[in-house]
């Protein structure tokens, strides 16, 4: 799922402490902001937009931070608003409720702890590419500016 | 790109897959949540019965009980209905109303029964309540008006004697939305023709009331709003099924309770 590759020059060690940061903001965020599944978002949102204009290496991990959140924010969202309605609406707890919340736990523990080594690596300066989200990022993020 | 799009393809599959394959464990029952929810419902059911039974004395008349009787009985057996789920209580009371409390308490109140012009049309106000019993209206009805938590310590005994009243007022005497109502006339209709009784009458009664909408004693039409509408879609609905009716009980039963029912006035 993770494989680490050879970025295409070797970043230099302000650019890997940048990109690290990227994943640990989300890291920070999913701590503090659990319940409410916009927070981790919005601060990979803030990153990413004012590293926007930063080196390749740096804007490329924080694309790939952005993507993996923008996934789990659409899963957890649904979520949250399914909780919500079961709470306060006719809505009851069903087979498929239960089911879908478990799935949503599990997708967010392993994006967790990917996210974890991937900022750890990229402290490094290793250049860690995720299985899609890495060639999803590839096609969006290029390096001419 | 394409390896892209298809290992994307391949984590939402993996997604959905993850849910439904663990959709297919039941977890309601592994976690007994059914089973905490009927015990919530039981409870509710005594409490607020406990509440309507101090309002008013019960119909003792055996007349009375058996044509009630008769009549929900041959609705439950001939729908599949458990007979001992359904407790139904007459209260001597001139208002026209009916209604359902949790756990199958059904509530009829005499004067729906001596104003019924025909045994048809108290037999659909009945299945009409029962339809909110079956498609679990009546605990939505409660959560969706009081919230989940109040229901929780009405259950618990930690709620005042007000908010228990309110909520009775609450199930006795306000409509429950739109869509409800619709799917509760829907599936009267349903256990009419499934019962044999002619649900035309029910259609017609609904007309005639439309226009008495703002008479106070009609408690039942009050908040049972837009009859002129509802007897429209029943009535279309009933076109669509073809079938022979009967009578439940015989006109000289019918007759001789409505008899004793004026005499008891
Ligand atoms: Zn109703």
């Amino acid at each position: 799922m993770i494989q680490s590759n050879n970025f295409r020059y070797s970043p230099g060690e302000h650019e890997a402490e940048t990109a690290s940061s990227s994943y640990l903001m989300s890291l920070i965020a999913i701590i503090v902001g659990a319940p409410l599944p916009i927070l981790n978002l919005l601060a990979t949102i803030i990153f990413y937009l004012s590293n926007r204009k930063s080196t390749y290496f740096v804007r490329w991990h924080c694309t790939q931070a952005l993507l993996s959140q923008l996934s789990m924010l659409i899963i957890n969202s649904f979520g949250f608003w399914w909780t919500v309605s079961i709470v306060f609406t006719a809505e009851t707890i069903s087979n498929e409720y239960i089911a879908y919340m478990i799935s949503a736990i599990a997708f967010n523990i392993v994006e967790f702890i990917a996210t974890l080594y991937t900022a750890v690596q990229t402290r490094k300066g290793k250049h860690i590419e995720w299985w899609f989200y890495g060639g999803l990022t590839n096609i969006l993020c290029k390096e001419s500016r | 790109m394409k390896k892209a799009v298809f290992q994307g393809i391949l984590i939402v599959t993996l997604f959905f897959g993850t849910w439904y394959l663990l959709a297919q464990i039941k977890w309601v029952t592994i976690f007994n949540i059914q089973k905490k929810t009927e015990n919530t419902e039981q409870k509710l059911g005594e409490i607020f019965w406990d509440v309507f039974k101090k309002t008013g004395k019960e119909n003792t008349n055996k007349n009375v009980k058996n044509t009630i009787d008769s009549i929900v009985n041959h609705i439950c057996e001939t729908n599949g209905i458990n007979i001992a789920k359904i407790k139904i209580h007459v209260l001597e009371k001139d208002d026209i109303n009916a209604f359902a409390l949790p756990n199958g308490h059904l509530i009829v109140f005499t004067g729906l029964i001596s104003q019924s012009a025909n045994q048809e049309e108290l037999a659909g106000v009945i299945c009409h309540e029962l339809a909110h019993i079956e498609l679990n209206h009546v605990m939505k009805k409660l959560i969706q008006e009081i919230g989940f938590t109040v229901v929780g310590s009405i259950t618990s005994g930690s709620e005042g004697a007000t908010i228990i009243k309110e909520a009775t007022k609450l199930l006795s005497s306000s409509a429950y939305d739109r869509k409800l109502e619709k799917e509760a006339d829907i599936k009267a209709v349903d256990l009419m023709v499934e019962a044999n009784i002619n649900p035309k009458p029910f259609a017609d009664f609904l007309y005639k009331m439309s226009d008495k909408e703002t008479i106070k004693q009609f408690t039942w039409i009050s908040t049972h709003p837009d009859s002129k509408e509802r007897g429209n879609y029943i009535l279309s609905y009933c076109k669509t099924k073809s079938k022979q009716y009967r009578q439940v009980v015989t006109a000289e039963g019918w007759f001789k309770m409505q008899q004793e029912l004026k005499k008891s006035e």
